[in-house]
Formats: structure tokens, C-alpha cells, sequence
């Protein structure tokens, strides 16, 4: 029999498909299943759309899974996940900052995924993940703090990317007395405790706070403490901040090109540069102004113990683990780093100038979780905002207020 | 059926009827109110998680104690103490002149009546939100009009001294249009031809207001005045949203506490131990206006 090209080609697509549709077969076979993914980033404006198209696009590997959205709001999805699991209920697979997801995988609400991903070359992101020496949460984003500015505001005042808090307070005025704009946005009531306890961590990251020292035990009132909580007093005082706005705001503000400079992390500065009159490539991002490297806030994916398809939500992390997933998930991620290393793609790099810079600094950031404290970091650090709202709106001493906060701290933890 | 049967099934049936009728108020007060009350004393009387609220051990009174040794219990107990006495007084009067200012017919009093009570009908969250708007040190309605007229701008919500007050605000502007329509509808029923007569007896208007009116709507003012204190105790949406409970703990509540110590520090223990002390304030306010009522009844007998 002679081997024309037709009949090699015929003998090729019989094999393919030979190989193909028992797989799609099976597929089709098996029963609809429904997963539920609870994360507060369905509700942001453009990301939340973008994400979410990344996901849904398991569905064409997996036709018999349908996956549905719980969208809950950002300041009440702590509450809601942890009353929902306490309760045997909640979504299938819930996305979660690292605070969240440590406390429900101490209580045993999340499963382990660690046969999920499996042979996955998972980077250094998903460290936390382990809780008890046992992977119950793969990384979804991280997303490291920067200083980012308006590039043309700061053009116009003339005035230097700074370097150090001195350099953003003179450079703040110069663009809030040049163009009347905000010179610096920064949570900074205790109405944003959840948000602004994570931002403060860069500042005292930057000053070299640990919270704890060498043997593990809180340390509130260091000296690093203390100049961290005057540093920010100093820019309070400076009259650059719009005292009384919440973070939605201001980030409104900066999108409608009214602010000059803010301490934003990658996700929140994809939302200012996405969907509003500031252009992309007038946002450029630089190192914190501070000595040492700043925080990041760290997003896990886990699968809820209550779920009745855990094998499917596994099969489904699989997937996001693995090279199409990660692919989905890098084009609607913008700048945060993933779960595996993919760099940021060129086209977004061309169009997002301050990408690079964010990228750079997710290499040193930090957690904003208190090593050995990871459950309770959040009523440790009510106490340190508590010091430094009494130093900002008192003018307490930031030594004697943070010296009180130790006292409770240590009655308390 | 013997004829004695059928009298007897209808005297149990006469007997049996009003039971039927209270049955299903009395098993959605049990289900919904008596269960998750008694569930709430007992979890203060353990160590309960938020996590696992199922699973805290039995301590005792230990978290009432901690509690009496804690200053910012204290703290918020003033706070609560505070913001409901003050709502309560301000909000009773302010009702109370709405509801005597638009008792009479006047021009445009369909259009005044529909403006007082907007507050009444606006969202809890919808009016935090828009006050919190209003607030903005920025770019604030209120600032704008202070700068307007030559005065320097406030930090409503930011600063010890105006955050209280400020919250009081939107609080009175809520509960008010309550307090009137209550106080309007006693106002209504109160008989013209008692008015008149007292009148004719040479009362003026003040003793028609002492004598006749007052008498009538007091019980109004006095229910209106309970509903708004239980309210203020358990009021937690408004303070949230606006200040979070700051600065520096200056609208601190003791609501505010129970979401802090619940859902930050997961100690659902301890802030049903809160709960608690704030179900004993509104359990005490009910007592005291009980008490008022009867002397009120026992003084209006004797007269």
C-alpha cells in the first residue's frame, strides 16, 4: 500500500481523534457540578470582570463544571467566610487575604491541596501557605506595596520623586500648592482599621519594626516602633493628607487625576490606573521613601472543608496551578506576582510604566502577619493603631502611647 | 353526638381559640428572640470562638470578669450611656416641636411633613453614607457652607471633640420623624371639645397645653422615648460606617465592642458577654419606664 500524503494525514487525524474523544466522552459523562468561589475582588470595577473571564475559562476544559461567583464586599468578607464555615456552610472554594486564610486553616475549615498541585513549580509566594507543616492554600496574588504618584502633577510642581519621608512631605506641598490637588492619600482612621493596619506595616517595616524579637515575644514600643509612629505623624501633620476620606476615595480622587502621590499596593494601583481619566502611562510607581523594604498583601485560594466537591474544586486548583491557569489568571492580573513565575506580559509592561517597579519590590516585601502571632495579628495591631490615632489626634507621645500598647499587649497575648 | 358533647367541644373550642391565635406570635418569639438569647448567655459563660462558636468550654464567670477589670468596658459603657441619653432627649424634643408645628393646617404642610420625614424613610446605610458625604473635611456640604460664611472647616468625624456630636446628628435626624409622626397621632386624637371646654373654663393656651394636651400625648412621648433608647443602645450601622468607633474611641459603643471582640479577636465569648451587659441597660431602661408609666397611671387616677 502506497503512503500518500492524504492517507498519512487521515491516519494522523484518526489517531488524534481516537485519543481525544474518549477524553471528551468522559467528560461530558460525568455529572454538572457546581463550584461557588467566594472572593471580595468580583466586586472591583474592571479587575473583578477581567478575573473572573480568566476563571470561567476552566469551563471549556472541564464542560460539566460550572463555576459561580460569591461576590462579598471587601470589609465584610472576613466575617462572612468565617461565620459561614463556623456554621458547616459557604462557597466551595473562597480566595482570602493571608490573615483570613491562617485563622480558617488553624479552626480546620480548609482542606489539603497538596496532591493538587503536585509537580507544579510553585514559588516562594506560597510559602505561607503551609500551616501546621500542610498546604491548605496555594497563592492566588500577591500584591507589594510602592509609592506611586501622578507623573504629570509632579512634572508641574517641579518637584523630585522622593526618596525619604522629608523628600514626599516637600514634594507633597509642592503639588498640592502648584495644581491644588491632594499632595498625599493615605488610610489613616480607625473607620479603615482592616486596610489601614496593613498599610502601617510599611511604614514600620520600613524603620525595621519586627513586633517581635529574637525569642518570639511581642514587642510593641521599640525604638523602630516609635520613629515609624512619628514618621507618620510628621506627614499627618504636614497638612497633605485629605483627613476624613476613606481609601475608596481617595483612590477615586487619584483616579480623577486629584491626588499627588499614595503608598498603594499592585492591586489597588491596577484599579486607579484602570477605567478612569488618569492615564496608565502618567502613573509611575518608585521604592517606599524608607530604609528598608515595605509589606505585601498576600491572596490565597483554598477549598472549604464543608464542600460537597472537593475532588472537583482540587481538579480545578490543578488546572489554575498549571500552565493555562496561570496564563489566564497573569493576563487579568496585572503587575501581582502568581503562584508560579510568570512575568508580566510586554503588552501590559508597555502600557503599565510602573509595573517593573512593583515586581522589583515583591522580591524583599513582607508579610503583614506577626510571625508566631499569625492569628492574632489583627487585635495586637488594634493596639498599635490605637498608639498611633492617640499620637495623631492627641498628639499623644508616640513613646508613651506605644509603651501602653505593650502593657496590654502583653496582658492580653 | 349527644347535645352536652357539643356544648362541652364548644366551650373547649371557645377555650382553645385564643391559644390557637397566640401559638405562632409565641413560637416566632421562642425560635427567633428566647433561643438566641438564652444561646447568647450561655456562650458568655464560655470560651467560644468565632470560628467554632459550637465547640467553647464552659468558664464560668471568667469573662464578666475580665470584663470589670478592662477600662475601655468602662469607656464604652460611658459612651453608650452618653449617645443614648442624648438621643433620646434631643430627639423627644425635636419630635415632639415637629409634631406640634405641623398639627395645625398650613400651606404647603403636605410638602414640610414629606421633608421631615425623609430621614425616617431613608436606609440606615444609605444616610451613613450620604452624611459621611456631608462630613467630608474636603469637600463636604457642611464645610462648604462653614467656609462660606467665614468660618474655618471642621473634621466632623475625625476629632474627639466633634465625633460624637457629629453621629448624634444623623442619629436625631433619623429618629425624629419617629418621635413626630408618634407624637402627631396622639396630638390628632386629643378631643377639640375637651380643649374648648377648658378654654371656656378661661385656660389659656399654655394651661390647655398643661392640662388638656400634654396629659394625652404624654404616654405617646413616653413610648417613643423607650423605643428610641432601646434603639440607641443597639444602634451599631450608623456609628460604624461614619467613625468605626474613633477616634480614639470616643464613639466606641458598646455595639461597636461586641463587632470588635467578635470578628477581630474572634472572642465570641467574650463579646456575648458584652451583649449581655447591653441586654441588661435595655431590660432596665423597659423597668424604668414601666415604673414611670404606672405613677403616671396612679397620678391621672387620683386626679
Amino acid at each position: 500500500m502506497m503512503l500518500t500524503r492524504r492517507s498519512l494525514v487521515s491516519a494522523f487525524a484518526f489517531a488524534g481523534l481516537t485519543s481525544t474523544v474518549p477524553a471528551a466522552y468522559a467528560q461530558a459523562q460525568k455529572a454538572p457540578v457546581t463550584l461557588v468561589i467566594a472572593n471580595s475582588q468580583w466586586l472591583d470595577a474592571l479587575r473583578g470582570k477581567n478575573l473572573w473571564a480568566a476563571l470561567v475559562k476552566y469551563q471549556q476544559v472541564a464542560p460539566h463544571v460550572t463555576l459561580k461567583q460569591e461576590a462579598i464586599p471587601s470589609a465584610d468578607f472576613n466575617d462572612k467566610i468565617t461565620t459561614a464555615l463556623g456554621a458547616g456552610q459557604g462557597p466551595d472554594i473562597a480566595i482570602m487575604q493571608e490573615g483570613l486564610f491562617y485563622s480558617i486553616a488553624d479552626a480546620g475549615f480548609l482542606v489539603e491541596v497538596e496532591k493538587a498541585v503536585e509537580g507544579v513549580k510553585l514559588n516562594g509566594t506560597n510559602d505561607k501557605g503551609i500551616v501546621k507543616g500542610k498546604r491548605f492554600g496555594i497563592a492566588w496574588q500577591r500584591a507589594v506595596y510602592a509609592l506611586i504618584y501622578n507623573n504629570k502633577l509632579l512634572e508641574a510642581a517641579g518637584a523630585a520623586v522622593p526618596t525619604d519621608i522629608d523628600g514626599l512631605i516637600a514634594a507633597a506641598k509642592a503639588v498640592q500648592s502648584k495644581s491644588g490637588a491632594i499632595g498625599f492619600s493615605s488610610r489613616h482612621q480607625m473607620a479603615d482599621f482592616s486596610g489601614w493596619f496593613m498599610d502601617f506595616q510599611n511604614w514600620a517595616f520600613g524603620y525595621g519594626v519586627n513586633w517581635v524579637d529574637g525569642a518570639g515575644k511581642l514587642t510593641l514600643n521599640t525604638p523602630e516602633a516609635v520613629a515609624a509612629v512619628a514618621a507618620f505623624k510628621k506627614v499627618y501633620d504636614a497638612g497633605v493628607i485629605p483627613v476624613g476620606d476613606d481609601m475608596p476615595t481617595q483612590r477615586m480622587r487619584f483616579k480623577q487625576r486629584q491626588v499627588g502621590f499614595s503608598i498603594d499596593n499592585s492591586g489597588g494601583t491596577l484599579n486607579i490606573a484602570s477605567g478612569g481619566p488618569l492615564s496608565s502611562t502618567d502613573l509611575r510607581a518608585t521604592p517606599l521613601p524608607f530604609k528598608n523594604p515595605g509589606a505585601h498583601q498576600q491572596i490565597f485560594i483554598g477549598i472549604s472543608r464543608h464542600s460537597k466537591n472537593q475532588a472537583e474544586a482540587a481538579a480545578f486548583l490543578t488546572w489554575l496551578a498549571g500552565p493555562d491557569g496561570q496564563q489566564a489568571l497573569r493576563e487579568a492580573s496585572g503587575p501581582d506576582a502568581l503562584a508560579t513565575d510568570l512575568p508580566v506580559t510586554e503588552s501590559f509592561r508597555a502600557t503599565n510604566p510602573w509595573a517593573d517597579v512593583f515586581a522589583e519590590l515583591a522580591v524583599n516585601s513582607r508579610s503583614t502577619l506577626i510571625p508566631g502571632y499569625e492569628i492574632k495579628t489583627a487585635p495586637i495591631m488594634r493596639l498599635v493603631m490605637e498608639a498611633l490615632e492617640k499620637v495623631i489626634v492627641a498628639g499623644a507621645n508616640p513613646k508613651t502611647a506605644l509603651d501602653e500598647a505593650q502593657k496590654q499587649a502583653l496582658a492580653r497575648f | 353526638m349527644s347535645e352536652q358533647a357539643t356544648t362541652g367541644l364548644r366551650r373547649f373550642g371557645a377555650r382553645a381559640l385564643p391559644h390557637a391565635f397566640i401559638l405562632p406570635p409565641i413560637a416566632y418569639l421562642c425560635l427567633f428572640m428566647f433561643w438566641p438569647l438564652a444561646r447568647q448567655m450561655w456562650m458568655s459563660l464560655t470560651d467560644a470562638k468565632l470560628a467554632t462558636p459550637n465547640e467553647g468550654q464552659f468558664v464560668g464567670l471568667a469573662n464578666y470578669a475580665r470584663l470589670v477589670e478592662t477600662p475601655a468596658f468602662y469607656a464604652s459603657l460611658k459612651v453608650t450611656l452618653v449617645y443614648a441619653t442624648s438621643a433620646v432627649v434631643l430627639g423627644v424634643t425635636l419630635g415632639v416641636i415637629s409634631a406640634f408645628a405641623i398639627n395645625r393646617p398650613f400651606r404647603g404642610r403636605a410638602v414640610v411633613r414629606a421633608v421631615l420625614l425623609f430621614g425616617w424613610a431613608v436606609p440606615n446605610v444609605a444616610a451613613a453614607l450620604i452624611w459621611l458625604w456631608m462630613f467630608n473635611e474636603r469637600s463636604g456640604v457642611l464645610n462648604q457652607i462653614l467656609t462660606g460664611v467665614g468660618l474655618s472647616r471642621l473634621r466632623w468625624l475625625t476629632s474627639i471633640d466633634w465625633a460624637m456630636p457629629s453621629i448624634l446628628m444623623v442619629t436625631i435626624w433619623q429618629v425624629a420623624p419617629f418621635v413626630m409622626l408618634v407624637v402627631l397621632a396622639a396630638l390628632q386624637s386629643v378631643p377639640d371639645e375637651v380643649r374648648e371646654a377648658a378654654r371656656v373654663d378661661g385656660a389659656d393656651p399654655l394651661n390647655v397645653f398643661r392640662a388638656v394636651t400634654w396629659p394625652h400625648i404624654l404616654p405617646a412621648v413616653q413610648l417613643a422615648g423607650l423605643l428610641v433608647a432601646v434603639w440607641s443602645i443597639r444602634r451599631f450601622d450608623i456609628i460604624y460606617l461614619l467613625t468605626g468607633g474613633g477616634p480614639l474611641g470616643s464613639t466606641s459603643t458598646l455595639v461597636v465592642r461586641i463587632r470588635q471582640t467578635a470578628f477581630e479577636a474572634h472572642e465570641l465569648g467574650m463579646a456575648s458577654a458584652y451583649g449581655a451587659v447591653g441586654l441588661v441597660l435595655a431590660l432596665l431602661i423597659a423597668a424604668i419606664h414601666q415604673l414611670v408609666d404606672r405613677r403616671r397611671a396612679r397620678w391621672m387616677a387620683d386626679r
